[in-house]
């Protein structure tokens, strides 16, 4: 690694440990602890982040052609597919498996499904993962998987994780388009309420809040911004909205980056303010020196990964977010990040690949109204009725 | 990554497959694949607490002993949303007492106040009990804890949305800003609750006054000046340089010396707005060569992280110049 230790001045640098990253990663992969099982429900989450660490880190071939075959296998047995009784769909890929039960009993399994939903989360991290390690994705039905986004999104334009049961925010309005834009397909989701709910939440200091009207949040920016790309509406903000938005995002460098105002530096920052003024075309104006010296102090020397802060427990996501960030300044030896994505270049571009076969394949009907515009598409029973689960829960 | 505590056989604990209560119920143990990923060691406690909540929702049981057994799952993992739900499905069919469920919650939120599911499933109660009445002290508490906690800032608007309880709200606010000066969340807490009683002429010039003082306390609060930024840009539609008071706030400020970030940048916002507008080309080019300085202050003195940035602002203003 002599290319890290030095800079252009001259100036020694601390190397990026991308060995010991990519050992850490693997690691997750394999066997976890007993003191992790409250995260349970996000193995998934987990997954992705190690997969797409080791990919950023240019290092995938160290996972072993059974342990991909295994991670794929594992991902596709979280899928729900099934849609009975012209009940809701409950399509996409599940947190955990915690109602995945061992039974011949047919009564039992039937029981059990009522239980087993898709989160747009995980189905997010799913279908990324799964682009990540070179998958086809042709065992995914994409249009049951987009009713299953279709079904989730709210009468306010925003997005909740799944079918019941799930508080609806800007988070899941990203991972909504994200699905959608790697599936190629938006079939009933309603991007102009989508749209809507992301500029409402636009607040006075130019930074974007999770909900109506809540305080401004650099991981909320970023997926507002990102959503908005994905759905091929960033366009629609006008130039001084945009600077405005620049400005709240910049203002979060204090060395690394902060989420909030007068709140403490976090690596994660580096990636969610890092990717959200990528998407902007403003990243070049923040100081790298500064950013990168930060991230390398919570870097693990000893057995590697990233923590949030100096001296702090290293994980999954803090590592896979610093890599992201470090990418985002051309470190050397990391691979090339799409920013609205938060997965590879290359990754990205294996599914540019698949959606030009898919179009190149699609005469099947039930993708007709794909060039349809949004507005014709708004139907408001489809999530809004006053049957919904949705305004239940609620 | 937190870890979840009590994870070992206490010596209170009774295994649920000795005891005799529940001895008709056979257990289900987890498909999890047949090569499964991110596999987690889980504790023989976790294991069995799982395998009975399996079998109980494979059941479709819902009784009151289905709901002691949530609760164990849930202290194994509050992150558990398919419990949350199973949980609230079985309130549901038992009408069981909500209230209680409130006190229940309030413990869990004490323990596991940034988790998303235990906050969704307390708003969901609320609603089912159509009564709010513990949600400004619940959240009050959470926010003595950690006074940025997003979860308890966000179920403290909802309630407050949902249930028209703005009345003290400002008095809250108050006391919070008053506690601490950079608490970004009290001072967007104050936005929220002022726009709702209306952001009038008289409000936001109260407003101002307000921030003023709070800002000749401590110049160098990013929060502060957001908070007169978004006032201002309410009232004056989207520009900050119609406030006459705000702006000899501001020249004095820095005539003074100070030359906190924030007021310089807020000078920069003003000078270019005022220099947009002018039509007087001479004018227009003292105020653009403000600008420009002050540009130049911040990238070498002031804000030197920014220095590209306040670089590109002076570019983008020359650009504009240009252009008209």
């Amino acid at each position: 690694m002599s290319h890290d230790a030095v800079n252009i001045e001259g100036i020694k640098r601390e190397p990026v440990l991308m060995h010991k990253h990519a050992k850490f990663c693997i690691r997750f992969l394999n066997l976890l602890p007993a003191r992790l099982a409250s995260h349970d429900s996000t193995r998934g989450a987990i997954a992705f982040f190690a997969v797409c660490g080791l990919d950023v880190l240019k290092s995938l071939s160290l996972l072993s052609n059974q342990m991909q075959k295994d991670v794929i296998e594992w991902i596709y047995g979280g899928l729900v597919t099934s849609l009975e009784d012209g009940q809701q769909s409950c399509c996409g890929f599940q947190g955990s498996r915690c109602v995945n039960i061992i039974s011949n009993d047919e009564q039992l399994q039937a029981n059990a499904k009522c239980y087993q939903w898709g989160h747009l989360a995980m189905t997010y991290t799913g279908i990324g993962l799964l682009a990540t390690l070179g998958d086809d994705l042709s065992r995914l039905d994409r249009k049951s998987i987009v009713d299953g986004v279709a079904a989730v999104q709210r009468p306010d334009g925003s997005f909740s994780a799944s079918i019941d049961g799930s508080e609806n925010d800007m988070r899941f309005v990203f991972c909504a388009a994200a699905i959608c834009h790697m599936l190629d397909y938006w079939g009933n989701v309603d991007k102009e309420k989508m749209y809507q709910f992301i500029i409402s939440c636009i607040r006075y200091d130019n930074g974007f809040s999770q909900y109506l009207e809540g305080e401004a949040h650099g991981g909320t920016s970023f997926c507002a911004l990102a959503a908005l790309e994905l759905s091929g509406q960033l366009h629609r903000l006008d130039e001084d909205t945009k600077e405005n938005i620049k400005r709240w995002l910049i203002f979060r460098q204090v060395n690394g980056f902060q989420g909030r105002p007068n709140k403490m530096v976090d690596t994660c920052y580096s990636f969610w303010i890092g990717a959200a003024l990528r998407i902007l075309g403003a990243f070049e104006l923040t100081d790298y020196e500064e950013n990168r010296a930060y991230l390398m102090e919570t870097q693990d020397n000893i057995v590697g990964g990233f923590s949030k802060w100096p001296q702090s427990t290293t994980d999954p996501f803090h590592t896979y977010l610093g890599l992201c960030g470090l990418s985002f300044m051309n470190e050397p030896g990391l691979a090339e990040v799409k920013p609205s994505l938060n997965m590879s270049m290359r990754a990205y571009n294996h599914l540019k690949h698949l959606h030009a076969q898919w179009q190149a394949e699609s005469t099947d009907d039930k993708f007709a109204t794909k060039e349809t515009p949004a507005s014709k598409l708004n139907s408001d029973d489809k999530s809004t009725s006053d049957t919904s689960p949705l305004i239940k829960a609620q | 990554m937190s870890d979840s505590d009590s994870d070992d056989w206490s010596e209170e604990w009774i295994p649920y497959s000795q005891r005799a209560e529940w001895a008709d119920v056979v257990p289900l143990a987890q498909d999890d694949g047949e090569r499964p990923i991110v596999a987690i060691a889980y504790s023989p406690k976790f294991r069995e607490v799982f395998d009975y909540f399996r079998a109980i929702i494979a059941h479709k049981e819902k009784s009151p002993r289905a709901l002691e057994l949530t609760a164990d799952a849930l202290q194994l993992n509050p992150a558990n949303y398919t419990v949350w739900q199973y949980r609230r499905d079985i309130l549901r069919a038992l009408g069981s007492d909500l209230y209680e469920e409130l006190d229940y919650l309030e413990e869990v939120i004490r323990d596991n106040a940034k988790n998303y599911q235990v906050w969704h499933h307390r708003r969901v109660i609320v609603e089912m009990l159509n009564n709010p009445s513990k949600e400004l002290e619940l959240t009050e508490v959470a926010l003595e804890r950690d006074n940025k906690n997003y979860h308890a800032w966000q179920h403290r608007q909802w309630a407050i949305k949902a249930f028209d309880l703005y009345e003290n709200e400002l008095t809250f606010v108050d006391r919070l800003i008053a506690e601490d000066i950079r608490n970004n969340s009290a001072w967007n807490q104050r936005f929220f609750v002022l726009k709702h009683f209306g952001l009038t002429p008289e409000v936001v010039q109260r407003e101002i006054q307000y921030t003023m003082n709070r800002i000749r306390v401590v110049k160098n609060n990013e929060s502060a000046w957001n908070y007169l930024g978004g006032i201002l840009r309410h009232g004056d539609h989207g520009t900050v340089n119609r406030n006459v008071e705000v702006i000899s706030f501001c020249e004095e400020l820095y005539a003074s010396g100070v030359r906190s970030p924030y007021l310089l940048a807020f000078l920069i916002d003003l000078y270019k707005e005022q220099c947009l507008q002018q039509t007087n080309e001479a004018d227009a080019e003292v105020l653009s060569k403000k600008v420009y300085n002050l540009c130049s202050d911040m990238s070498k003195n002031h804000d030197v992280v920014r220095r590209k940035y306040w670089q590109y602002v002076a570019d983008q203003l020359k650009l504009k110049l240009s252009e008209k």
